[in-house]
């Protein structure tokens, strides 16, 4: 697969790619370039690729009608609290899985990997129960301790454990026989050893939250708790229809980064999950 | 060691989170706290309403009125979320369609009594035929604050460009029928435009094809609410119409069409009046409102309902109930049907109405609105509506296509929503 | 802490704590907060549904009364059921198998040295970072029936089909739209999993004279396939919670030709507010991906090349 490619095999290449390109570009061309439209030209029929009248107002309209920076601060700083928190739940849970030896340890794996089969449509109502009578709702605690502790992580559990496997155990024996007790073996060995996955991880868990649109739905009412998928679908007009142009333009607002950062580090992700170990 | 690490850090991280969760048990007293959901997000309408609250609390120092806009389309699900999840709202808007629920469920408090003894509110005001689903025994359960009739507006540029007649002839003519409008709109769909759009039906919200089959004397169950009447002779001949308008004359747009009167892109649709907002500012195109057409079965009018409930299950039920009837009296009535038409006879006259519809001729307030909230029928109802209204919508899927078997996708229906309305 | 653990635990009447005993506490301490996680937030609420599945609960009325069997009898006589769990299984075996295709194909295009090809793997991936809303939405517009997938085949002479409103077409719309959202994700695992095949393998078949095909099935396909293990169940019990596109764009129909299970369920509690018979729903939703997952692990040690 990696010999050399005549140019007439590039050509071929190339356009292929450009075909297959299109349904993947054209939504997110046609929702930025939406954005700036008026609404009556967002349904005009033939459709307008590029816009031909521009409503500028629509960026700063998104600001104005809801709390905009703080729905954003919010989905930054659950994401990026979950994201730790399922490193390290997940990174300590994956190995020790991998690496020690304890009782029941097959059958504890199994009943942890059930929070990979349940969506979140079955449990929700019981646990909008439990966090009702924590006095926990209308907060953003379901948001953080439902992600980090129970199913989304049990993916990250999975990859970890996964790469902890394909380490050589050479390494550990010989910390062992230096006699390192269990938690120096794994935050000065295995850990560091892991960076790849838990970038993965980081990246997986992130994208996770930042799009988490049911939860906060069922568990936040008021507009400044709000997270950005949620706040999207607030933007609508006196009868409930979505004032689609300014939604929109915080659809893209809220894409934006999440992007930039793929395009800066998708050669660290893309590593990261090669390094995943998933033989096995 | 390591043990005794762990188990510091962990009753160090229990420590923390303690406060956090008892932290909002304690507080004052006396405040009572309401919370009315609601599925409006529009600006005017919350600072109405925040001045209606402010006006109560003046009375009420130490009660506080919170309003939580939940999304239009999503709203009953939301709702009933909360409440299945023990977080029932204090009060709670409420679709006519859902009536019948929240009425026959016990889950509203009585308001008649509260109404009665606020000093200065007319009760009597409301007439019998609004409050008809929103009563029960005797007692009203729910306020309906908003009564919009559904009316046709016409955009004559695009009539008049084809030759076609407009509506105003047509009634001028005395011959504003269904036949006749949908020729006009015939005329208009041909030259590539829409023709009529029954808007916000979108072959989904089937109950607002009322609109048409209401002039055939049609209905989609008996008035006792326990038989399907859906396979009898007016709705079949109404659906039909309706069905031959999509699909052979192309007056109607059909399924997955996506047409915008409001954008200048049709003939004619049918909507309530307070869409009148909508029409464009910049390149506007001559329009009209009228009344509905005539049908077989002769003159009608269609109305759609909000209703305000007060939840029993609330701590502070009493209290609500009291700020329903502030809100509903004479006085806020007049204030909110700035934007939601009252059903208080008071209010039912031009002066007060053109304040809610600058945009409206004093013939078309006359003609469409008064007449419309005093003889109209409100858009079918029942308990268990949310899934009737889904299992006649995946039956009506049979008849929305271009060769459909009309009285037989009817008789399946009913086969299937029969057990529903015995309920 | 230093060394001087490990000798005094000998000295101590902590025979009892021997290495192999304090490595399990360490285990048991390790996974301590994932497994009492998964308790809470998993386990005890997938008990109180069943518990609610055995129970009529009107959330107007505010009754909870126990009827026992009663909902899992309806289940068994639910005339919506065979179509439902036809249309679960159409919509998944078709999203796996277009996924998971459509990620492989990618994936090796992009394996390639070709300039610019970075961009390209942005590209393909952006779709997983826009927001599912706006994603739906966007493709709601383009399927209507004069919408821009119809546009541009009328502008080559063809008249497209009323899409999202004819039974067979809607399905096809729901599994592309969420094929083109996700599997940029499936598409990266692969192509990390390509990268990692050692080249010597190729460079050695090449120089046997194999031609290009025989290389990706005799090398390729079982070097990657712990990959392709990972990701089509990944692929498939994620392919049985998609609610949001189908919500968005056909609303289970027409007709229930697209209620896939977790729509049937999300219809019967939260819109008809039938949360017993939901729960109940949701119980048999657990065990059809739990027996598929099982299915699918056991199946593992047939299809993976390497299991250690």
């Amino acid at each position: 697969m990696k010999a050399d490619l005549s140019p007439r095999t590039k050509m071929f290449l190339y356009g292929l790619m450009c075909v297959l390109l299109i349904p993947f570009v054209f939504p997110t061309w046609w929702m930025v370039t939406s954005s700036v439209k008026p609404i009556s030209d967002i349904f005009a029929f033939p459709p307008q690729l590029v816009p031909q009248t521009y409503d500028w107002t629509t960026y700063s309209k998104v600001f104005e009608l809801q709390p905009f920076v703080t729905q954003y601060w919010n989905s930054a700083y659950i994401a990026a609290l979950v994201t730790a928190g399922t490193m390290l739940v997940s990174s300590m849970a994956g190995y020790a899985f991998a690496r020690i030896r304890f009782p029941f340890a097959d059958a504890i794996f199994m009943v942890v990997l059930l929070g990979l089969l349940i969506p979140s449509e079955v449990t929700i109502v019981p646990l909008f129960q439990m966090f009702l009578k924590a006095g926990m709702v209308n907060t953003h605690w379901p948001l953080v301790l439902v992600p980090i502790f129970g199913a989304p992580s049990v993916f990250a559990t999975f990859v970890m454990r996964q790469f902890f496997i394909s380490l050589p155990v050479e390494l550990e024996e010989a910390a062992r026989v230096d006699g390192l007790g269990r938690f120096k073996i794994f935050t000065r060995i295995a850990l560091p050893l892991a960076k790849p996955a838990l970038a993965s991880v980081a990246i997986f868990t992130f994208l996770h939250s930042w799009n988490l649109y049911l939860e906060p739905v069922v568990f936040l009412s008021s507009a400044d708790k709000f997270t950005l998928p949620q706040a999207l679908t607030q933007y609508t007009d006196a009868y409930g229809g979505p004032m689609w142009n300014i939604q929109l333009a915080a659809a893209t607002l809220t894409a934006l980064p999440v992007l930039i950062i793929f395009i800066i580090a998708q050669k660290q992700f893309v590593e990261g999950l090669a390094h995943t170990g998933l033989k096995g | 060691m390591n043990y005794h690490r762990n188990l510091k850090s962990a009753v160090a991280a229990l420590a923390v989170l303690a406060p956090i969760t008892w932290g909002g048990v304690a507080h004052a007293q006396d405040a009572i706290n309401l919370r009315m959901t609601i599925w409006s997000a529009n600006e005017a309408h919350l600072k109405l309403f925040n001045e209606i609250a402010t006006g109560f609390k003046a009375e009420h120092p130490n009660v506080t009125i919170a309003y939580e806009s939940l999304p239009f389309d999503t709203y009953m699900t939301a709702l009933t979320t909360q409440i299945a999840g023990g977080n029932a709202p204090d009060m709670a808007w409420i679709f006519e369609t859902s009536a019948y629920d929240f009425v026959n469920s016990g889950a509203l408090f009585p308001l008649s009594d509260t109404l009665k003894a606020t000093a200065g509110y007319n009760a009597e005001e409301l007439s019998a035929s609004a409050a008809e689903r929103w009563t029960k025994d005797g007692k009203l359960f729910a306020y309906p604050f908003s009564t919009s009739p559904f009316a046709m507006f016409a955009n004559n540029d695009l009539i008049k460009a084809t030759g076609a007649k407009t509506p105003a002839e047509l009634i001028t003519a005395g011959q504003w029928t269904w036949d006749n409008a949908i020729a006009t709109a015939a005329a208009v769909g041909k030259s590539g435009k829409g023709g009529l759009i029954v808007r916000d039906f979108n072959y989904q919200t089937w109950q607002n094809l009322a609109s048409i089959w209401n002039g055939w004397g049609a209905a989609p169950w008996s008035a006792d609410g326990k038989t399907c009447t859906m396979t009898e002779k007016p709705m079949v001949d109404a659906l039909t119409f309706v069905h031959d308008a999509v699909f052979k004359t192309k007056a109607m747009p059909g399924p997955g069409e996506s047409v915008d009167f409001f954008a200048g892109n049709a003939a004619m649709t049918i909507t309530q009046i307070s869409r009148a907002s909508l029409l464009p500012k910049e390149k506007p195109f001559a329009w009209d409102l009228v009344p509905l057409p005539k049908g077989p079965a002769g003159d009608y009018a269609l109305i759609g309902q909000a209703g305000v409930g007060v939840m029993q299950s609330g701590k502070n039920a009493r209290t609500a109930a009291e700020f329903v009837a502030y809100m509903t009296n004479p006085q806020n009535s007049a204030k909110l049907s700035q934007f939601f038409p009252s059903a208080r006879k008071s209010l039912l006259n031009a002066e007060v109405l053109k304040k809610t519809n600058p945009l409206l001729s004093q013939q078309q307030i006359d003609k469409v609105v008064i007449a419309g909230i005093a003889t109209g029928k409100v858009i079918p109802g029942h308990t268990g509506f949310a899934q009737i209204q889904q299992v006649v919508r995946s039956g009506l899927d049979a008849v929305w296509r271009p060769d459909a078997d009309i009285p037989a996708a009817l008789k399946q229906i009913c086969g299937q929503i029969g057990p529903l309305l015995k309920r | 802490m230093t060394v001087a653990s490990k000798p005094t635990s000998l000295h101590h009447r902590s025979s009892y704590w021997t290495v192999a005993r304090r490595d399990s506490l360490a285990g048991f301490l390790f996974i301590a907060p994932q497994l009492i996680g998964i308790i809470i937030f998993v386990l005890i609420p997938l008990g109180l549904v069943f518990w609610y599945s055995l129970h009529e609960w009107n959330v107007l009325a505010n009754t909870f009364t126990y009827t026992g069997s009663a909902n899992y009898q309806m289940l068994l006589e639910d005339p919506n059921l065979p179509a439902v769990l036809g249309a679960t299984a159409i919509f998944s075996v078709g999203l796996v198998v277009f996924n998971l295709s459509l990620a492989l194909l990618l994936a090796l295009l992009l394996n390639q040295k070709l300039t610019g090809i970075s961009i390209f793997r942005t590209l393909f991936f952006s779709p997983v970072v826009v927001s599912l809303v706006a994603w739906t939405i966007v493709w709601g517009f383009l399927l209507q029936k004069n919408g821009g997938i119809n546009g541009m085949l009328l502008s080559v002479g063809i008249e497209g089909p009323n899409w999202l409103r004819e039974p067979v077409t809607a399905m096809i719309s729901v599994i592309v739209v969420q094929v083109f959202k996700n599997v940029g994700l499936n598409m990266i695992l692969f192509l990390a999993a390509l990268q990692g095949v050692p080249k010597e393998l190729y460079e050695a078949a090449r120089i046997d004279g194999a031609p290009r095909f025989k290389q990706f099935r005799r090398i390729t396909l079982p070097l990657i396939s712990p990959t392709i293990m990972l990701t089509s169940i990944i692929t498939i019990v994620g392919s049985l919670q998609v609610f949001a596109q189908i919500a968005v764009l056909t609303q289970g129909g027409p007709g229930v030709t697209t209620t896939v299970l977790v729509y049937y369920l999300y219809q019967q509690a939260f819109q008809f507010h039938f949360f017993g018979y939901g729960s109940t729903l949701s119980i048999m939703l657990f065990a059809v991906v739990a027996v598929l997952t099982f299915a699918q692990w056991q199946m593992r040690k047939r299809i993976v090349f390497y299991e250690s």
